[in-house]
């Protein structure tokens, strides 16, 4: 029973850390607390449910939730980070806030506020390890989750693009100066993370077979505790994050009740915050500008 | 004696930037704190006014001890300072930001409610309109101090400060970057101010500013005191030239 | 006066109210995202208050708000030791928490939401709205405002300057908290229903966008903001959902081209 649990839990987090990547990303490279980014989540998870439910063949329709989230992410990139000014430093922040609730208000003009629930075109395949049961899905979420931070670590340390992110995160100005494309590798981030999060919308529509307009604020918000838990701008950070949260998560349902869930999420995000907020990996301290 | 430094000590990380200094100034006195860079001289003033905590070492105010004191006591004890890069509130007039001095003098909750309005009744506003006027800056009352010239800020900055009506003022390079014009009204100013009665503390490395307003000096290098004696006789203190070897500054 | 023309302008009476209580820790550089925690603890506590002990609903609702305002004081203290973002992600968790914590007090209805039939009606409303505005205008001459203003500006030279940073900053949090709380009752009272749903950290967002959307360098910035937000959907008559996406629109396009507001701060030294 505990086993199963913890199982739960690791594949509920996997979706959480995949959104808590995106987020730490932009604030770890840009300082930037992207609050759109549950906005990718939700659109590509109602996305895959209108494609799917519409006919169209399931590879196609997961291209198409998580190419959504590049765009999006692309979209808010222009009005956002762009605009960026030295003193105005919450207008990003703000910005991001206006295009969350735009998204979530156009998917509800759209499409209505009802929760919807998903079809799948293929069984759900699952293993037995004992008495214990792994979706199948759920474990390609997890796997997914792993490997797209292994090849984020990659990208990061190995390769020019990411070398010149880590410039940026030291010091915008600097990387400039050093001949950073600083246009051109910014929007890598946003894109990044768009993907990432709109992967998981994608893998939580599919493993849990649900999608709602209400979505973002629901789930990918818990990011956020993820990120912070974990260390902010830290990916791995990131991924023990949504992994702890994902299991704190059942727990608390098991222990308290579904109702429960928030208070013991968010309430362990304000005791990190005041206890130890460079996270358990120990994340960055930055000066102001959000 | 009117501000005290005994046995002063600071590290940061394993580096000792300030190492057991002391040093005292005279109430009316006017005293330089030279050094080259990196010598400590704004950390001294940081220690001095509470930035940091001191690892070691007393700092004496009208002789009380205020070592331990949270700086805003320290300034409503008569302790008041200028930064080397002007820290002016960007998002308030002119006139305002010589206000928010004024607090310090009498500081209680009954006076932060108190009336700061509109036009020349208010007796604030009136008095710091009239420090400006003194300055020459009655002009730039209005205007939004971070959008100012750079010579106009410390010039404002410096009006700000004496808004609280310290005994002690600490100016951290007031004359740097500023033209030779400036930099003699600048003299006039100070001049003014410590013929009030007004003890000053001079950091800077404009040697004949120094000379013509400073009749003592205390010399830093590496936190450590090299030398205190009087102005004129620097040039003869062995250590002082080996620590500006090389330098112009004190030609 | 109809029905209608009622209910809006006493949204706007609160929103008013709302904008302000936003708009106080803002100007003390603090992005409050727990506004919301502060209006539901101000709702439900008025409301427990005038439908178990019998009170009143005017004093209950100002009881609402002393409660929400010794909340308030109580988590400033641990709130106010982060600065800039964490101070925001704080106040987002504590929001998060205190709405997760309704939804579990069953004697207040949880999750079903809780009826107030006490009824407080539209003049009432509108004279505390009107009081509010008073008492922040009168706030702001004074030199509590300047030093706010100086204290989110450069928070270390204020100290230096003598100001006391962390009771300036805790008191702007406890009024504006004190604030929230008494919009939350009011409402609940008026509207004689409220439901803990409604007070995430989307509904924080929406109050802290119109008051940006107004600008914080004025005490007037709040009320173009408060007035925008209530009187825009009004004007352009569709679901509530197309308001909130013009509004959404709207936010963008002010934050790309004039990010400090549509009421800039004019000098008020005149000669």
């Amino acid at each position: 029973m505990l086993e199963q649990q913890v199982v739960n839990g690791l594949m509920l987090g996997s979706v959480y850390a995949l959104v808590a990547v995106a987020f730490t990303l932009a604030i770890g490279v840009l300082n930037f607390l992207n609050f759109s980014i549950p906005g990718f989540f939700m659109v590509a998870g109602m996305l895959t449910w209108f494609l799917l439910r519409a006919g169209i063949p399931w590879p196609i329709a997961a291209l198409l939730a998580i190419a959504s989230g590049g765009l999006l992410a692309l979209l808010v990139e222009r009005f956002t980070y762009r605009l960026m000014s030295r003193s105005a430093h919450f207008v990003p922040l703000v910005t991001s806030m206006a295009f969350l609730i735009l998204f979530e208000n156009l998917v509800l003009v759209g499409w209505g506020s009802d929760m919807q629930r998903l079809s799948l075109p293929f069984e759900t395949v699952s293993w037995r390890l004992g008495s214990t049961v792994i979706a199948v899905p759920q474990l390609i979420g997890l796997a997914c989750a792993v490997l797209a931070v292994a090849s984020l670590d990659f990208l990061l340390k190995k390769t020019q693009t990411g070398r010149g992110l880590r410039t940026i995160a030291e010091d915008a100005d600097t990387a400039a100066m050093l001949g950073v494309a600083v246009g051109r590798v910014v929007p890598v981030v946003f894109v990044v993370g768009g993907l990432f999060t709109a992967l998981s919308g994608f893998l939580f529509a599919v493993n849990y077979q649900q999608a709602s307009p209400f979505m973002g604020e629901e789930i990918a918000l818990k990011g956020i505790s993820a990120m912070v838990v974990g260390g902010m701008g830290n990916i791995w950070g990131a991924i023990l994050g949504g992994l702890l949260i994902g299991v704190v998560e059942i727990f608390a349902i098991q222990g308290f009740g579904a109702r429960a869930v928030d208070i013991c999420v968010y309430g362990l995000l304000l005791a990190i915050l005041f206890v130890r907020p460079t996270g358990l990996l120990g994340g960055v301290i930055r000066q102001q500008r959000m | 004696m009117v501000l005290e430094i005994r046995n002063l000590s600071k590290s940061f990380g394993g580096l000792k930037v300030i190492d057991d200094l002391s040093f005292g100034v005279a109430r009316g006195e006017r005293l330089a704190l030279i050094g080259p860079n990196g010598a400590g001289k704004t950390t001294v003033f940081n220690l001095i006014t509470g930035v940091y905590p001191a690892d070691s070492g007393g700092i004496f105010l009208e002789q009380t001890d205020i070592t331990g004191l949270p700086s805003r006591y320290r300034t409503r004890r008569g302790l008041a300072r200028t930064f080397q890069n002007i820290r002016l509130m960007a998002h308030l007039t002119v006139i305002e930001n010589v206000m928010i001095a004024q607090y310090a003098r009498a500081p209680s909750v009954r006076a932060m409610l108190q009336p700061v309005g509109f036009g020349r009744a208010n007796r604030w506003r009136a008095e710091a309109r009239a420090a400006l006027a003194e300055a020459g800056l009655e002009a730039y009352a209005g205007e939004a101090a971070g959008a100012l010239p750079y010579g106009i800020q410390k010039r404002v900055e410096l009006v700000r400060a004496l808004a609280a009506s310290p005994h002690v003022l600490l100016l951290d390079e007031p004359a740097a970057g500023l033209n030779p014009a400036e930099t003699e009204a600048l003299h006039q100013v100070l001049e003014a101010i410590a013929r009030r009665g007004v003890t000053l503390v001079v950091v800077e490395h404009d040697m004949q500013f120094v000379g013509r307003l400073c009749p003592r000096v205390v010399v830093l290098n590496f936190g450590c005191k090299i030398a205190e004696c009087a102005t004129g006789e620097i040039h003869a203190d062995a250590r002082v030239r080996e620590a500006y070897l090389g330098s112009e500054e004190l030609a | 006066m109809s029905g209608y023309l009622e209910s809006v302008l006493v949204l706007l009476a609160i929103n008013v109210i709302l904008a302000y209580a936003a708009f106080l820790p803002m100007v003390a550089g603090q992005l409050n995202l727990g506004v919301a925690a502060f209006v539901a603890i101000g709702a439900y506590s008025a409301g427990y208050c005038s439908n178990s002990f019998f009170v009143h609903p005017v004093p209950a609702a100002l009881a609402g708000s002393a409660v929400a305002g010794i909340i308030g004081w109580l988590v400033a203290f641990p709130i106010l030791r982060t600065r800039g973002i964490y101070l925001a992600l704080a106040t987002f968790a504590l929001n998060q928490v205190v709405q997760g914590t309704i939804l579990n007090l069953d004697v207040v209805g949880g999750a079903s939401g809780y009826p107030v039939p006490a009824h407080i009606g539209f003049a009432v409303v509108a004279a505390f709205s009107l009081a509010v505005i008073v008492l922040v205008f009168l706030a702001f001459r004074t030199r509590f405002g300047i030093s706010v203003t100086a204290v989110s500006d450069d928070e270390r030279a204020a100290d230096l300057m003598g100001l006391s940073v962390r009771g300036l900053q805790s008191a702007a949090f406890t009024a504006g908290a004190a604030l929230a709380g008494l919009a939350g009752a009011l409402y609940a009272h008026h509207f004689n229903y409220i439901e803990a749903q409604n007070y995430g950290v989307l509904f924080s967002i929406y109050i802290v966008l119109y008051v940006l959307l107004g600008g914080t360098q004025t005490v007037y910035g709040p009320l173009l903001g408060a007035a925008v937000f209530t009187l825009l959907p009004e004007l352009l008559r569709g679901s509530a959902a197309w308001r909130y996406v013009i509004f959404a629109c709207l936010i963008i396009a002010i934050m790309s081209l004039r990010p400090q507001g549509v009421i800039l701060k004019r000098s008020w030294f005149s000669k």
